[in-house]
């Protein structure tokens, strides 16, 4: 039994006690009247007629059996209990519900490879970047694989991410203990080394990284070759805060991949004021296509059987308001990179069938497409509706693809070209023996036409390779039944001995260089005659 | 014996700077830990040092292959590996050979008999293989001589 150890303790400390309890705890009377409340509990209804207070009682309370039900007012939650007392009282008691906040567990580790993820990264740069500045030597690379998408596409994730956990080890191999490797996505890694013989450290690891990443792996029964580009920062001249180096390291990097991968580079103040003029530059194409600064400019094809222009080659021209006529090759890259080639694409497509729609019905009008536009849904609907639109004979169109096209998700791409054949328009490879010139490419699909590269056109009376691959792929184009085009004419000499190696049409400034639509009509004409 | 046999003929440069002393050390330490670690690991196989170049051969079950290879591929001693050959065989060819050795005599350069003196010894013309037969017929003459 609880007893009053002492006979002193008046009344009044145990009821001043009771109200500095943290809890509300109130006696009811047999009859239902509230015989005494403490203060958290006065304090939490509006005594005596509080319509909560009545209906709790009315339920809960009566009986000895315990007995707690849950109580909202405003924003805060209760746990109410009642129980039996002697005399028939009730004790009532309320307590708030505390209100657990739980943060949301912040993953640090990628789940794959059990490295740290960015969030570590960023603490760790943040942590580095705070010392002083003599100790805050250490470097950061931003890796990236080459060619690892390759593998998944063609090999399957299993498959892949067995080769990350491999590409992992090799890394932790090349870092010391307190080097922190991160894995910030897919194929991309950050190391952050720590070592005061900066730059020196980072080069040497770079070095090593390149080397290593790139032997040959082994996963199951494949041999698997991938690469590793890597960009490097250094603080507190490339970044002094985690994002500035973040983002100094991903210029570098983009530049070591521009350079050909396989390689590092470290950041340079130039690498920023070239990825500006870059944006700017996407700024302006953006803006050019929404002002319709696009003209499409056409070149003529000759067959030289009858010396006849039978088709011309639409390409598209970007008239800047300040810096001029801009040509493809100049701003088409970009415009793939920032998603706006299929647009152009459209568009330029649209013209070029209006125009030609216009010309002598023996007159062919030739259309680049982009990889992109493969990649992209609705490219034969786009193609139906410009022939509908324009009325031009299916029979008059050519589209042009180079074998960059033909690497991506072949079967996809195949049945896009065969649905395009099947309208009735002619498809060319364009730019042969740049790329891959794979005899399987243009085995893989019955291509219409192939069109040699200008750059072995330009070069053939002087250069010996580009005399031998011109004449294999005109020898090519003989043995698959198909015309050659020779791109890039210049002279009569180039002609001369293009004829003589058995080519059957000729595109280039010998004929004319590419006009607006306006001067077709006179250019046939003069060529004609 | 069950397991599938899978061997791997590899070419690589060395990559050890200093004296043909230092380098010969190396490779001392090279077949002593190889000897050791390919007994536990059932690899078998033959190496060859000529020229600046190493050539390879393992033999065994695939995963002790390809750990063994990996653990190779992350050797800084040695570059540019250039795998020739991979995949299962019907048997072992040096199932006596930890790790046989072709080349103690760094100043020999006619190891790969004609091939070398043709070649210049370009690994990109050597096949699989050749390197194999060639390391396969060395190690048995050597064993012979060495019976013998």
């Amino acid at each position: 039994m609880l007893q009053i150890l002492e006979p002193d303790l008046s009344q009044t400390v145990i009821l001043e006690a009771c109200d500095l309890l943290p809890g509300g705890f109130a006696i009811i009377e047999r009859n239902g009247a509230v015989g005494y409340a403490n203060s958290p509990f006065r304090s939490i209804f509006d005594m005596p007629d509080d319509p909560d207070l009545k209906l709790l009682l009315e339920n809960v309370c009566g009986g000895d059996e315990t007995l707690s039900s849950k109580l909202r007012r405003g924003e805060r939650d209760f746990t109410v209990s009642c129980r039996g007392v002697s005399d028939g009282r009730t004790l009532v008691m309320v307590a708030e519900t505390a209100v657990v906040t739980v943060p949301a567990a912040v993953e640090r580790r990628d789940g794959l490879t059990g490295l740290p993820n960015r969030v570590v990264l960023n603490d760790q740069l943040t942590e580095a970047l705070r010392g002083p500045a003599n100790e805050a030597e250490f470097a950061l690379l931003l890796l990236d694989l080459d060619r690892f998408k390759t593998v998944n596409d063609t090999l399957g994730h299993p498959i892949g991410d067995k080769l990350l956990c491999h590409v992992v080890d090799r890394i932790r191999s090349c870092v010391r203990d307190t080097d922190l490797i991160a894995r910030l996505g897919g194929d991309e890694f950050a190391i952050l080394q720590r070592s005061p013989k900066q730059p020196e450290a980072a080069r040497a690891l770079a070095r090593r990284l390149v080397d290593l990443v790139g032997r040959t792996y082994i996963v199951d029964d494949h041999l698997l070759n991938i690469g590793v580009s890597i960009g490097i920062a250094l603080p507190p001249a490339d970044g002094a805060d985690p994002d500035r180096l973040l983002k100094s390291a991903d210029l570098a990097l983009y530049r070591a991949k521009e350079e050909g991968r396989g390689r590092h580079r470290f950041f340079e103040q130039e690498m920023d004021a070239r990825a500006q003029a870059r944006r700017a530059l996407e700024l302006d194409l953006r803006r050019a296509f929404a002002l319709r600064q696009f003209e499409v400019h056409y070149q003529p094809q000759m067959k030289l059987a009858d010396r006849r222009v039978v088709g011309f080659e639409a390409l598209a021209r970007w008239r800047h308001p300040e810096r001029g006529m801009i040509s493809p090759a100049a701003f088409i890259p970009i415009a793939e990179e920032i998603g706006l080639i299929s647009q152009i694409g459209e568009w330029v497509l649209q013209t070029a069938c209006r125009e030609a729609a216009g010309w002598p019905d023996d007159i062919s009008i030739a259309v680049n497409l982009s990889p992109v536009q493969f990649s992209s849904p609705g490219l034969v609907t786009m193609v139906i509706a410009a022939l509908r639109q324009s009325g031009l004979a299916p029979e008059r169109l050519e589209l042009e693809i180079t074998e960059s096209v033909l690497l991506q998700e072949t079967a996809a791409t195949l049945t896009i070209l065969h649905q395009l054949r099947a309208l009735g328009v002619r498809i060319a490879m364009d730019d042969f023996g740049t790329g891959y010139s794979s005899l399987g490419y243009l085995r893989s699909f019955p291509f219409d036409k192939v069109k040699i590269d200008q750059s072995f056109v330009r070069e053939m009376p002087s250069d010996g390779d580009s005399n031998a691959i011109v004449r294999a792929i005109i020898g090519l184009g003989v043995s698959l039944g198909i015309s050659t085009t020779a791109e890039g004419v210049e002279t009569q000499e180039q002609l001369d001995r293009l004829r003589a190696e058995g080519c059957t049409d000729i595109q280039g400034y010998l004929l004319s260089r590419p006009i607006p639509a306006s001067g077709v009509g006179d250019l046939l004409l003069q060529l004609h005659s | 014996m069950t397991t599938e046999i899978h061997r791997i003929v590899y070419f690589s440069r060395n990559a050890i700077p200093g004296s043909e002393e230092t380098i010969a050390a190396e490779i001392r330490q090279i077949l002593e830990s190889s000897r050791r670690n390919n007994t536990k690991a059932d690899v078998t196989g033959a190496l060859m040092f000529n020229a600046g170049c190493f050539a390879q051969v393992l033999e065994g079950p695939q995963s002790a292959v390809t750990r063994t290879f990996e653990r190779i591929q992350r050797d800084p001693r040695h570059g540019e590996v250039l795998v020739l050959d991979y995949g299962a065989k019907s048997e072992r060819a040096f199932a006596n050979w930890s790790m046989s050795f072709v080349g103690r005599d760094l100043r020999e350069k006619d190891l790969f008999g004609a091939i070398s003196s043709e070649t210049g010894f370009d690994a990109s013309r050597l096949s699989a293989e050749v390197i194999f037969t060639t390391l396969h017929r060395l190690v048995v003459e050597e064993e012979k001589s060495a019976v013998g």
